[in-house]
């Protein structure tokens, strides 16, 4: 899979997940991760389900993961259906530029597979109010 | 009664569906759309939707179990009528795979509830209740049952406002569900596969307060969705489809082409007739079919033409395929065997419209009857008289050929049994004479005129067919074996005799 290339949200995902006031602490990065994805939660779910969610989100982590080799412990958790604690337990414990870059790349992988399997236009679609709420809540 | 309430119809936006549902879809209705799996029922949702989706009048569809949304919306786009623009603007889907796995029906019909008076959508689908019907299984005690479920959400539904689809897989035709009591309207999906060939047909078996057509209606899904193409209705009163008919068969003949033959007919063919040309393989059908059209060409009379054989490259044809290619005939040309009847009499009636055509070819019936798809071959005939009555009813002037099987020892003019269904009939047959084969035809039959009764001997050159005289001095040339008529005894000396 080619990761980000020609991923017209790179930019939204960027922003999004800015740490806020510029701070770049291990915290603000899991805080930022956190919030995004929960606001992707709340687009995707009512339309793909929880568990279709929960399937594109575990093969995002493991394409991610072939790159940071950390990141595929978080998925051998308590197989709960919220994935965030582990991941947020994964990201602390990265300095927090790896780590930043990391949920970076999780997130543009995520979005490329929606946007293989449902294509740009529908991904763009439904994504967008993502990246509205995001940009407020950072600014 | 001016006051009474006007049901507003909604046009579906599947091609040939409004025509089969009386009028369209009616607003508010509550309507099932049933069919085993893969018989296009999400397809046929979706296009109604996304027909009928706008801002003022937004949609919401629910996803059961069942397809994965994911997989729907991927596999969705690829029809044409998907536009991305209108998901999230005024189109919304909701999926509720996480309340119908608990069983509890109350749950699904709150969360539906509360979807719904969010959004006061004009449009809503379920997508589908068979699914729910599984779940059923789980139910907890206490809860509503599933017919209660479907019941309510009919009740509410309606209520709001709403033009409502329940999507399901049919459960039995002996055992109808409660449900359909419940539904205003009740379209069954299906696909039948007979050998190689499948069709989809699909029947409205209930719309409240409409005419519907009865009987399945066939109908193919292609990129741009499903296409419906309803039976040609042939009208049994002798009023509206068949009027036409009478003042178009005014008494003009249309010349054939062919030098000679329209003075066998006795004049030509008479405008809005249907004629057979029946003969074995090579005897010259086509070449007469095609010199019709092309006389037709050189009137300013444009033709149709529907070729079930010989490919318009074939050099016998080249002359078609020069009419075709100059844009003064329409051409049907197809070989697949999977065809409905209805399916070519639709695009025939439509290409017709379209060229402004006078004459119709059908070469041949016999490839006609292969293209058909084996479900449809049972009722062959009566599809046949249907379309010729169709064609007739179009006031168009219609030569079909058909194939007939070389026998010498009875004299057939058709394997249908189609012959009567045609005004007029000309028969081709090889016969030996001289230890050679030749070519004779013989006009059988011109409803409502005079015609010759003779037996010509023709032949096929390169300036088309060539009709000879009569062949006075043999009899027997139906049979196939020719022979001469002795010559008549002479009585010169009867009286010496005496």
């Amino acid at each position: 899979m080619t990761t980000g290339k020609g991923n017209l949200l790179r930019e939204e995902i960027r922003t999004a997940l800015a740490p806020r006031a510029g701070l770049l602490s291990a915290d603000a990065n899991v805080e930022a991760t956190a919030a995004t994805w929960r606001l992707v939660a709340a687009q995707l779910a009512p339309v793909i389900g929880a568990r279709g969610l929960e399937v594109l989100f575990d093969r995002a982590l493991h394409l991610t993961s072939t790159t940071y080799r950390w990141l595929a412990v978080s998925k051998d958790g308590s197989g709960s259906a919220d994935p965030l604690p582990s991941l947020a337990e994964c990201l602390l414990r990265q300095d927090p530029a790896t780590a930043a870059e990391a949920s970076y790349t999780l997130f543009l992988t995520f979005t490329d597979l929606l946007t293989t399997l449902i294509g740009e236009s529908l991904t763009t679609r439904l994504l967008a109010p993502v990246w509205g709420t995001a940009q407020e809540s950072a600014l | 009664m001016s006051d009474k309430v006007n049901i507003r119809r909604l046009a579906s936006g599947v091609p040939g569906l409004d025509a089969i549902l009386g009028g369209g879809l009616p607003e508010f209705s509550f309507n099932l759309i049933v069919g085993p799996p893969g018989s296009g029922k999400t397809t046929l949702a979706h296009q109604i939707m996304f027909a009928l989706a706008t801002k003022e009048r937004p949609a919401l569809f629910f996803t059961v179990l069942g397809e994965p949304p994911l997989k729907m919306l991927r596999y969705q786009q690829q029809f044409s009528f998907f536009d991305a623009q209108k998901v999230s603007e005024s189109i919304r889907f909701v999926n509720l795979s996480d309340e119908v796995s608990t069983g509890n029906f109350d749950e699904v019909l709150a969360r539906i509830t509360k979807e719904v008076e969010a959004s006061s959508p004009g449009l809503v689908f379920v997508d589908s209740f068979r699914s729910v019907m599984l779940e059923a299984r789980h139910q907890p005690q206490g809860t509503l049952s599933l017919q209660q479920f479907i019941q309510q959400l009919g009740i509410h539904l309606s209520g709001w406002q709403a033009t409502t689809f329940l999507i399901g897989e049919y459960l039995s035709n002996t055992d109808p569900h409660p449900v359909f009591t419940v539904a205003d309207g009740l379209l069954s999906l299906d696909q039948s596969i007979h050998r190689n060939s499948m069709v989809r047909q699909m029947q409205v078996l209930k719309m409240r307060g409409q005419p519907t057509r009865p009987g399945m209606q066939t109908f193919r899904i292609s990129s741009a969705g499903i296409e419906v193409f309803p039976t040609a209705l042939v009208r049994d009163d002798n009023s509206a489809a068949l009027e036409p008919v009478g003042s178009r068969r005014t008494k003009a003949r249309l010349a054939t082409g062919v030098p000679r033959l329209d003075d066998m007919l006795g004049g030509g063919l008479p405008s809005g007739y249907s004629m057979l040309v029946a003969g074995p393989s090579g005897s010259g059908k086509t070449i007469l079919a095609t010199a019709f059209l092309a006389e037709g060409v050189r009137r300013g009379e444009p033709g149709v033409i529907v070729a079930f054989e010989q490919t318009p490259s074939q050099s016998r044809t080249r002359t078609i395929d020069d009419m075709v290619r100059a844009g003064q005939v329409g051409l049907i040309n197809t070989r697949s065997l999977d065809l409905s009847i209805d399916e070519i009499v639709h695009h025939m009636v439509a290409l017709i419209h379209k060229m402004k055509a006078t004459r119709v070819v059908i070469d041949s019936l016999s490839g006609f009857e292969l293209a058909v798809a084996p479900t449809f071959r049972e009722d062959f005939r009566e599809s046949l008289f249907r379309m010729v009555a169709v064609l007739s009813g179009l006031g168009v002037t219609v030569v079909m050929t058909s194939e007939l099987e070389d026998r010498y020892t009875d004299l057939r003019f058709s394997p249908y049994g189609s012959a009567f269904l045609t005004d007029a009939i000309i028969v081709e047959r090889y016969i030996e004479i001289d230890s050679h084969f030749k070519r004779v035809l013989a006009v059988v039959k011109v409803r409502g005129s005079a015609h010759s009764k003779e037996v010509r001997q023709f032949e096929i050159t390169d300036a088309g067919i060539i009709i000879g005289d009569p062949l006075g001095d043999y009899e027997g040339l139906l049979s196939g074996r020719a022979t001469l008529v002795p010559p008549p005894i002479k009585v010169v000396g009867r009286a010496k005799l005496r």
